[in-house]
């Protein structure tokens, strides 16, 4: 499966206070990418552009092979997308959002609408309004999810469940994937969640993209090097850092090229090698965008 | 044009909104009672209570169909259906009139059968009474006109009065037209030129209206 | 199949490390026969609720390790001759020989009775493989 479920291209956004900068993105079919960035990045807007919702200034999107915002009721026929801000209708039940949905999308699955019920623990009878937002996040999700759209588009889509939902929901997700046609996007807060199940992350920052890659390999890349060094001795010269911290004679070094060379360069720089530490998704994207902002004001 | 997707709309509209018809028909038949029950202060207090019935309906349908779903943030929901704004905006446009067009319809033919059948009315009275029951209708476009493009509460509360105030206005004015304060008083149904001009005109203005409408919000870039 | 594998989230090793260690576990011990098919990628995947792409390169190692196969089109199978840490063998040797020796006790033999039990059964073993490779 080579085809790209979406394609951003060189695409731009203008707002009075910010601005959406050369977004470039690309999304097998069949796999799922984690979209990580903190408040105000430009998570959402890139998905609102994604969904057609806001259209791009500059660039061009290509969602499941449709053009976007052109032939958005088309891409979106084959779309489930649940964003954080996004509310169902509080006076209707949730049988009647059911109905709804399945008269519009002719691949609603009702066995599959029924077993997530369960699984949920919702019940169809109840009015939107007396759902808690737990169940209420639950509740958009298992409207995108019977849909049995190609493509998940979601906008934090754990935020605010407790543990064991959270649980379901990720079970779930993964159970889309079991189909190799069927892709997922999904932008979070939640690192752990990002880890665990994607197999691409990219990392957002202040309207750019700034990194973008196969998990593994960020995982694989960035390290920690806590080093010893002699009194006088200078910091060794190694490719890739972008952090010093620790102190002058116990550096901790992070880097984001990490070979298994570098300790014996350590070693011929004088100095001794402690401990090389993995990093967290959520140490790598801190350090990532801590080590950009650092740059950029200098 | 996607036009089961625009039925679809409509129908979930029409579903959220039930009970605010069936309210509204309930109080028009109540005021119709009023009207009907002889008296001739009843017959004007009915007929106000009538109208007002009328004019908030489609005062409120504007605003839970299109502000409050802007408001509740159920407008992603709708959104991230197989829709482009322009199936949105045809499905508002003709839910909001035809939801509109019911208790509307009910003020027309009853307020026509009265006159026609109730004794102690002049039958001239009814051209002057189209005119202002179309009237009704301009006004509830415009507030639907608006709402769909300003996507502001305020300005479509605004709206709404000025729509109002257009009402009383144009009362006045169309009542002082000659040729139709001559035919007010008259036993039988005159249109005069001037009255079927006014009618045309008013209809026109709704055609202009909500076609303007709907060119402006297909241009429109962003939903959110 | 029917052993569940389990990730844990304290665990600070990679997750692809952890799901190779438990694989080469469940082949050492014979709960995952050789020959017999594992599950697939994406399989896996969605039972561990864990990216493909980390399964995807736990198997690639395990396949460079030689303890699976990988089969062109038809998954992959726990390999005949993985080579795998001879430990847990001995592990299980030690546990069996503590097995024979109480039998022995209890059946009243002698250690040399028992020594020459366990040449038997080594020649049994030795001429049933035999066989079976000849057929």
């Amino acid at each position: 499966m080579n085809d790209l479920s979406v394609h951003f291209e060189g695409v731009s956004k203008k707002y009075p206070h910010f601005t959406l900068e050369n977004i470039g993105l690309e999304l097998p079919t069949g796999s799922i990418m984690g979209f990580i960035g903190a408040n105000g990045a430009g998570k959402s807007t890139t998905i609102r552009i994604l969904m057609g919702l806001v259209h791009q200034d500059q660039g061009t999107v290509h969602v499941l092979g449709h053009p976007m915002p052109e032939e958005q009721a088309a891409a979106k026929l084959e779309i489930g997308y649940v964003s954080e801000d996004m509310r169902l209708y509080g006076a209707a039940t949730l049988e009647w959002h059911m109905r709804f949905i399945r008269s519009i999308y002719p691949r609603w699955d009702q066995p599959y609408a029924e077993s997530l019920l369960q699984r949920f623990d919702l019940k169809a009878e109840q009015k939107i309004k007396g759902l808690s937002h737990g169940q209420r996040v639950k509740a958009a999700l298992l409207l995108a999810l019977a849909r049995r759209p190609r493509l998940l588009v979601l906008d934090e889509p754990t935020t605010g469940l407790d543990p064991v939902a959270r649980h379901e929901v990720l079970g779930e997700l993964m159970a889309v994937l079991a189909d190799e046609d069927r892709t997922i996007l999904f932008s979070s807060h939640n690192t752990l969640d990002v880890e665990q199940i994607s197999d691409q992350i990219t990392f957002i920052d202040r309207g750019r993209i700034i990194d973008s890659d196969d998990k593994e390999i960020f995982l694989d890349r960035w390290r920690r090097l806590r080093l010893v060094l002699p009194p006088d001795a200078a910091l060794p010269k190694l490719s890739g850092i972008v952090q010093v911290g620790g102190s002058d004679r116990l550096p901790v070094l992070t880097t984001n090229s990490f070979k298994s060379d570098m300790v014996s360069a350590c070693h011929n720089m004088g100095a001794t090698v402690q401990a090389i530490d993995n990093m967290t998704l959520e140490e790598i994207f801190v350090a990532n965008v801590q080590s950009r902002r650092e740059r950029q004001t200098v | 044009m996607n036009y089961s997707m625009v039925k679809c709309l409509m129908l979930k509209d029409w579903y959220l909104q039930r009970w605010t018809i069936a309210a509204s028909l309930a109080a028009g038949a109540v005021t119709l009672a009023i009207i009907l029950s002889g008296n001739k202060a009843a017959f004007y207090i009915g007929l106000l209570l009538l109208i007002t019935v009328v004019i908030s309906v489609g005062a409120h349908l504007a605003i839970s169909t299109m502000v409050l779903e802007r408001k509740e943030q159920t407008l992603s929901f709708v959104m991230s259906l197989p829709i482009s704004y322009r199936e949105y905006t045809a499905a508002k446009i003709l839910v909001n009139l035809v939801l509109f067009l019911i208790p509307w319809l009910a003020l027309v033919l009853g307020s026509f059968a009265i006159i026609l059948l109730a004794p102690g009315l002049p039958h001239g009275l009814l051209p002057y009474v189209a005119i202002m029951a179309t009237e009704i209708l301009v006004s509830t476009s415009f507030i639907v006109s608006v709402a769909l493009i300003s996507e502001s509460q305020g300005w479509t509360v605004a709206a709404i009065i000025a729509g109002n105030l257009a009402l009383n206005v144009v009362g006045y004015f169309v009542a002082h037209i000659g040729s139709i304060a001559r035919t007010m008083g008259e036993a039988t149904v005159q249109w005069s030129p001037a009255g079927i001009f006014v009618l045309v005109a008013e209809f026109a203005a709704i055609a202009l209206l909500l076609g303007f409408t709907f060119f402006l919000q297909s241009r429109k870039k962003d939903f959110l | 199949m029917h052993s569940n594998l389990v990730i844990s989230q304290s665990d600070s090793r990679p997750m692809y490390l952890q799901i190779m260690d438990q694989i080469k576990q469940r082949v050492a011990i014979g709960e995952w026969a050789r020959g017999e098919e594992i599950p697939s990628i994406r399989q896996l995947a969605v039972t561990l609720r864990v990216s493909v792409i980390t399964v995807k390169r736990a198997y690639l190692e395990l396949e460079r390790e030689g303890v699976i196969v990988t089969q062109q089109c038809k998954g992959s199978i726990v390999a005949f001759d993985s080579g795998l840490s001879p430990r847990l063998y001995d592990e299980e040797l030690t546990e069996q020989l503590d097995q024979v020796a109480r039998l022995g006790e209890l059946l009243g033999l002698t250690p040399r009775e028992l020594e020459s039990r366990l040449k038997e059964a080594t020649e049994r073993w030795t001429a049933g493989r035999l066989t079976k490779e000849r057929l």
